[in-house]
């Protein structure tokens, strides 16, 4: 081939046919290098990209409904009188000492933006096909794009909130103030589910037929209607075959097991799950005036970075093929 | 790895691989293939699109893809641009990317028209403030002072279009792609779409031009680089390439539709009437020799083509036509060519239109040369549809 001279015109040249061989050489196969610090710095770099479409879609939600922007709000009112209007009703799990409805709807509160994140964070590789297709900037801004819709949406869901806790004469306790650090160590976790799940979407598309049945099934796999205090805080696990009973003192000493160990099921269900944790500290410190379980918070957030981070991972893997698949 | 000043392209042996089309859509077929794919890992079906592609643009550099539909240009785009990543080999483009690839690519049908300017732009890597500064040119460039409150999606596409090109080209990266959007756009428009390029390339940005317009490629590029079956054939100035691609192209278009209709070209001739060579404004004798199976009354038509299947002009013959063999013979009067090759395409067709076959097909038969001077340097930006030599007597007082 041709290299250009100076002035940057060269000669005609034409391409031996023959001299290109069908495949090409392994040595220059080209490496998708996932550089996590790197991307960072890079998403930072295009954050304008980030508010620019969040506000885009922010718009077109309302942009030709008569009532525009007040749906914003108006919506979460609704779904606040169904709640307490039907959930007022189910009071089997207990909501220790606080008005059901004010109790659930915290959980409500800070699940819906867990589910709101992933149901249209998840297919946001797909509605932003002609995006995807057509610009470069880095994908991820799209997942975080409807995050932030979300949490905006979430923010004003707190309106209704501040109703409720009038409806019923209280007051949220000054532990409320923890709630910011709770509100990060969800969308930490939020983050890194959405990031991964939409960039196996695009690649699974019978994936977009599932992610809303596994979304409501998770609603009940968190404590939103039911308090985290239903999970036991320890539960023995025994894997020794070795059962001893013995007689010790005339009383029979009765499952002492060989190999076993001793878990806090809480723990590592705050682990999985980091909303457990978000959620019950939500209302320790806002319902209740408790101040944080400081134990339970940190498996939380260590979890949630966890997933952030193999989330990320997982997207920056994938993205190769997005364009050449949307 | 040196760095290089913003603006270079640099493309060494770059492939890039499809998958196959998926020509079953059943679920059984779909499971068959999902479970060859785990048997065999990174053994799918695919092809390339393109083979060991070197490109290199220096700063401020134009350099133009052609090649027919299908043949790796917007591919090669994408991957320029970074919106997809190449299979094999390495392409390093260093500075601001401004990439025009489809018309409505960052247009949102839901926003209105100033809401898409600052979409677009952030898009395209531009700060608010910046987008703030320019807007008022971009909407003026685009013409859309009145409708840049309204929806996009009542926009045509002309002026979605019309809004795209005036963001990208008024952002001014370091690095212009444009791929075959200008086409959507009124003459008018192209005109002044040119002209903007051309103005932005004067500031130093790199454009890399993709269209289907070689009169446009020829009007805006210095370089050029012919693509087919995923391939560079060749790579030089643009004038050169382009005849390459065209007598490429002509040599299909023949295949493709010799030995069709009932009138068999046999032998053509094309001299110059003193009989010498063939020279601008001179008069030019044509004479075919043509057999039919049977006598038509039918139009006759010669055209004269710089390459692509539109003639610069055309001369028609209406009458009868004898069956057997016989002559057609015509003298063009003063041929306003430039020095260069052209090509002759003979048809032939029945009176009743629409009906049938055309009797003689058209296609290009032979073609030749003619001496004479070249066409004056354009101004910059500008085309000719039909570039055509006609003499001119100057004076200026």
């Amino acid at each position: 081939m041709t290299t250009a001279d100076s002035a940057g015109v060269s000669a005609l040249v034409v391409t031996d046919l023959a001299s290109i061989p069908d495949e090409p050489p392994p040595d220059i196969i080209y490496r998708h290098k996932v550089r996590l610090i790197e991307s960072l710095r890079v998403l930072w770099a295009h954050r304008e990209i980030v508010y620019t479409l969040a506000e885009r879609d922010f718009r077109a939600q309302y942009k030709q409904a008569t009532l525009g922007i007040l749906w914003a709000i108006l919506s979460p009112v609704a779904t606040l009188v169904v709640f307490v209007v039907v959930f007022s009703r189910v009071k089997s799990f207990g909501s220790e000492g606080v008005p059901f409805a004010l109790y659930a709807f915290v959980g409500i509160l800070c699940w819906s933006f867990f589910a709101t994140s992933l149901g249209s964070g998840g297919n946001s590789l797909l509605t932003n096909k002609a995006l995807l297709a057509k610009t470069q900037f880095p994908r991820e801004c799209f997942p975080l794009e409807t995050m932030l819709v979300g949490g905006l949406n979430t923010v004003l869901s707190w309106v209704p909130l501040a109703i409720l806790f009038v409806i019923f004469g209280r007051a949220p306790a000054w532990t409320t103030v923890w709630i910011p650090l709770f509100m990060v160590i969800e969308v930490v976790f939020a983050a890194g589910i959405t990031l991964a799940i939409s960039s196996i979407i695009i690649q699974m598309r019978d994936l977009v037929q599932v992610l809303p049945l596994i979304i409501s099934l998770g609603l009940f796999a968190t404590p939103v209607i039911w308090p985290f205090s239903k999970i036991p805080t320890s539960l023995h696990l025994a894997f020794g075959q070795h059962v001893h009973r013995a007689v010790v003192d005339g009383h029979v000493v009765a499952g002492h097991w060989v190999g076993g160990i001793t878990v806090n099921p809480q723990m590592i269900y705050g682990f999985l799950n980091p909303l457990g944790p978000v959620i019950d500290n939500a209302r320790r410190t806002m319902l209740l005036g408790l101040s944080p379980d400081w134990k339970l918070v940190a498996t939380g957030a260590v979890g949630a970075l966890l997933y952030l981070i193999l989330g990320y991972r997982i997207f920056k893997r994938f993205e190769v093929n997005f364009a050449d698949i949307a | 790895m040196p760095i290089l000043p913003d603006g270079t392209i640099e493309v060494e042996h770059v492939w890039k691989k499809f998958r196959a089309d998926r020509t079953a859509p059943k679920f059984y077929d779909q499971m068959k293939r999902f479970g060859r794919s785990i048997g065999s890992p990174g053994r799918h079906d695919y092809r390339w699109v393109l083979k060991d592609v070197n490109l290199e643009v220096p700063p401020g550099g134009t350099l133009a893809l052609i090649g027919i539909n299908g043949s790796g240009k917007t591919t090669m785009l994408k991957i320029i641009s970074q919106v997809t990543y190449q299979s094999a080999g390495r392409c390093s483009v260093q500075g601001r990317i401004g990439a025009l690839l489809g018309v409505t690519s960052g247009i949102q049908p839901e926003l209105t028209g100033r809401e898409n300017v600052f979409l677009y732009g952030a898009v395209l890597g531009m700060g608010r403030q910046t987008i703030r500064e320019r807007f008022e040119e971009i909407v003026e460039f685009a013409g859309l002072t009145d409708a840049i409150d309204r929806q996009v999606k009542f926009y045509s596409m002309g002026m979605q279009m019309r809004l795209g090109f005036s963001i990208a080209a008024f952002l001014e990266p370091d690095i212009l792609l444009v791929d075959e959007v200008l086409s959507v756009g009124d003459a008018n428009f192209q005109q002044k779409c040119l002209n903007r390029i051309g103005e932005v390339v004067r500031l130093g940005t790199t454009l890399l031009y993709v269209s289907h317009d070689l009169a446009s490629v020829e009007a805006s590029c210095e370089r050029a680089v012919w693509l087919a079956d995923a391939v560079v054939q060749a790579v030089g100035p643009t004038k050169e390439v382009v005849s390459k691609y065209r007598s490429a192209v002509e040599q299909n278009a023949a295949l493709a539709t010799s030995s069709e209709g009932a009138v068999q070209v046999l032998k053509v001739e094309i001299n110059a009437s003193d009989g010498g060579q063939v020279r601008s404004e001179s008069d030019l004798d044509i004479c075919l020799r043509l057999q039919a199976p049977e006598a038509y009354d039918a139009n006759f038509f010669i055209g004269v083509s710089q390459g692509t299947a539109f003639p610069m002009f055309i001369v028609r013959h209406s009458g009868s036509f004898p069956a057997g063999e016989f002559e057609v013979r015509c003298r063009l009067r003063h041929v306003p060519l430039s020095r260069g090759r052209y090509s002759l395409w003979p048809a032939m067709s029945g009176h009743a239109r629409g009906k049938g076959k055309p009797l003689l097909p058209w296609r290009p038969v032979t073609s030749f040369d003619v001496m004479g001077p070249d066409l004056p340097k354009l101004p910059e930006g500008v085309m000719v549809l039909s570039p055509v030599y006609v003499g001119a007597d100057w004076r200026v007082d």
